[in-house]
């Protein structure tokens, strides 16, 4: 790799978007290379500052109040689809129908779990993600690592959390706080992300319809990936705990944050 | 809703499009450098997205999609307003910075721990004097924008936008140097 390729890939490397196979070659030429060695504590430092000190303009509580009093409560039809798609649908209808009928009974009866109770852990998630990056002090204890969050629990929970990542970073934990997920309390760890936000939820796992099928190994869990409402969620248990990882970053950043946690637990 | 709104559905706009409003009210405050401004603009931006709400297509991103809506808001304001005093067009750096002859000023690590402690409102005064394109794609790229995404947001080419921050960025570099001293 060469200097010009070198400083191409500076970016993409900090933002840990370098294909796997380029980073190794990165690293070779940044610990012979001076120049691009010091171009890449420029872009670092560059960085650091912009996400740690730039100053944040989140819009006022005024705005806020007016656009959400504002929303529409509900959808209004603006267009005739039927009369432009309805011919062409109709063979879809009706094996839309059929799979309606068919597929329900045979979950039901192979797995014995519903997709809308696996939905709804999801629901719960992205809803407590939402309540807390919106709330106006939605950490109870901030970080001073690991070893500061985790003792912070004891006496306000019913079970250990057992999260042994600290942080790092890439993915600095800021700090926790006592949640609920579904019926339940839960440990909360917020993790950062350049400037966004994680949210870990750790819970008693029993009795929640914990999905079982489309699992994908991540560390030493396996794990369901979701998408809602453009939120990506990873769910996945661990012995008696359950977790459940929410955030706004892309998934292959999300799943990143989840090895280094499941790969702990 | 607001100026004209309304009329609109929220068919494929769920409630958690207001979710984003923060990020959108920031990069609106840094285009317009006004709040009365930013907030006119984010207003405008949610209208004009539950108007075209048929168009987004549910599971795809959201966030980069207001982005985008917001963007062209603020391009059809700027056309709108002839005399608008700021330096640079829309898609240029600072002629200044991009002039400017590559100093070694980051050349040892006195400088570098100098950079480190700039102060907030020096950071954000030297964002301001870059252009509005260098800003737009800077903070797109600090609210986690990938490439593609700033790419869709901007309506360029991806190369387009790795070439655009890099300049945006250096620029921003020379700028700082000043507060940096």
């Amino acid at each position: 790799m060469d200097c010009r390729e070198a400083q191409l890939h500076l970016m993409d490397a900090q933002r840990g978007r370098l294909r796997p196979e380029l980073q190794g070659a990165l690293r070779a030429h940044l610990d012979t290379c001076a120049v691009c060695s010091r171009a890449e504590a420029e872009e670092q430092v560059l960085t650091e500052i912009l996400e740690r000190r730039l100053p944040q303009h989140p819009a006022s509580i005024a705005l806020k109040r007016r656009l959400a009093a504002q929303w529409p409560v509900a959808p209004v039809a603006t267009r005739s689809w039927w009369s432009r798609w309805g011919a062409s649908l109709v063979p879809a209808l009706v094996v839309a129908v059929v799979l309606l009928v068919a597929l329900p009974a045979y979950f039901e009866h192979t797995n014995g779990v519903r997709k809308d109770d696996t939905s709804g852990m999801v629901r719960e998630a992205v809803n407590n993600y939402l309540r807390l990056i919106s709330s106006q002090h939605p950490l109870d204890i901030a970080s001073g690592g690991i070893h500061q969050v985790k003792p912070w629990f004891e006496g306000r929970l019913d079970f250990a959390p057992v999260v042994s990542f600290e942080g790092d970073q890439d993915f600095p934990l800021k700090g926790g706080s006592v949640g609920y997920f579904l019926d339940r309390k839960a440990a909360v760890f917020v993790y950062g992300r350049r400037l966004h936000t994680i949210t870990l939820f750790v819970f008693r796992a029993g009795g929640l319809p914990w999905p079982t099928r489309g699992l994908e190994a991540m560390g030493r869990a396996s794990a369901s990936a979701s998408v809602s409402r453009g939120f990506n969620v990873l769910l996945w248990r661990s012995g008696e705990l359950g977790y459940a990882l929410v955030s706004d970053v892309d998934a292959r950043e999300l799943r990143e944050l989840g090895v280094k946690l499941a790969g702990g637990t | 809703m607001g100026k004209g709104g309304g009329s609109g559905g929220a068919g494929n706009l769920g409630r958690e499009a207001l979710a984003y409003v923060d990020a959108l009210h920031n990069l609106a405050r840094y285009l317009t450098g006004s709040v009365q401004d930013a907030e006119d603009l984010v207003q405008e931006t949610y209208v004009r997205a539950l108007q075209a709400d048929q168009q987004f297509t549910p599971g795809t991103n959201l966030k980069a999609w207001l982005f985008r809506i917001l963007r062209n808001t603020f391009i059809d304001q700027y056309r709108r307003r002839r005399n608008d005093p700021t330096i640079g067009g829309l898609d240029t750096v600072d002629p200044v910075a991009q002039d400017a002859a590559h100093e070694d000023w980051l050349r040892d690590d006195i400088v570098l721990d100098r950079l480190r402690n700039v102060v907030a409102e020096d950071i954000e005064k030297a964002l301001m004097q870059l252009s509005k394109e260098a800003r737009t794609v800077i903070l797109l790229d600090l609210e986690g924008q990938t490439e593609t995404e700033v790419a869709e947001i901007l309506g360029c080419a991806v190369g387009t936008v790795k070439s655009r921050l890099a300049r945006a960025r250096e620029a921003l570099r020379q700028r700082l140097k000043d507060y940096a001293r």
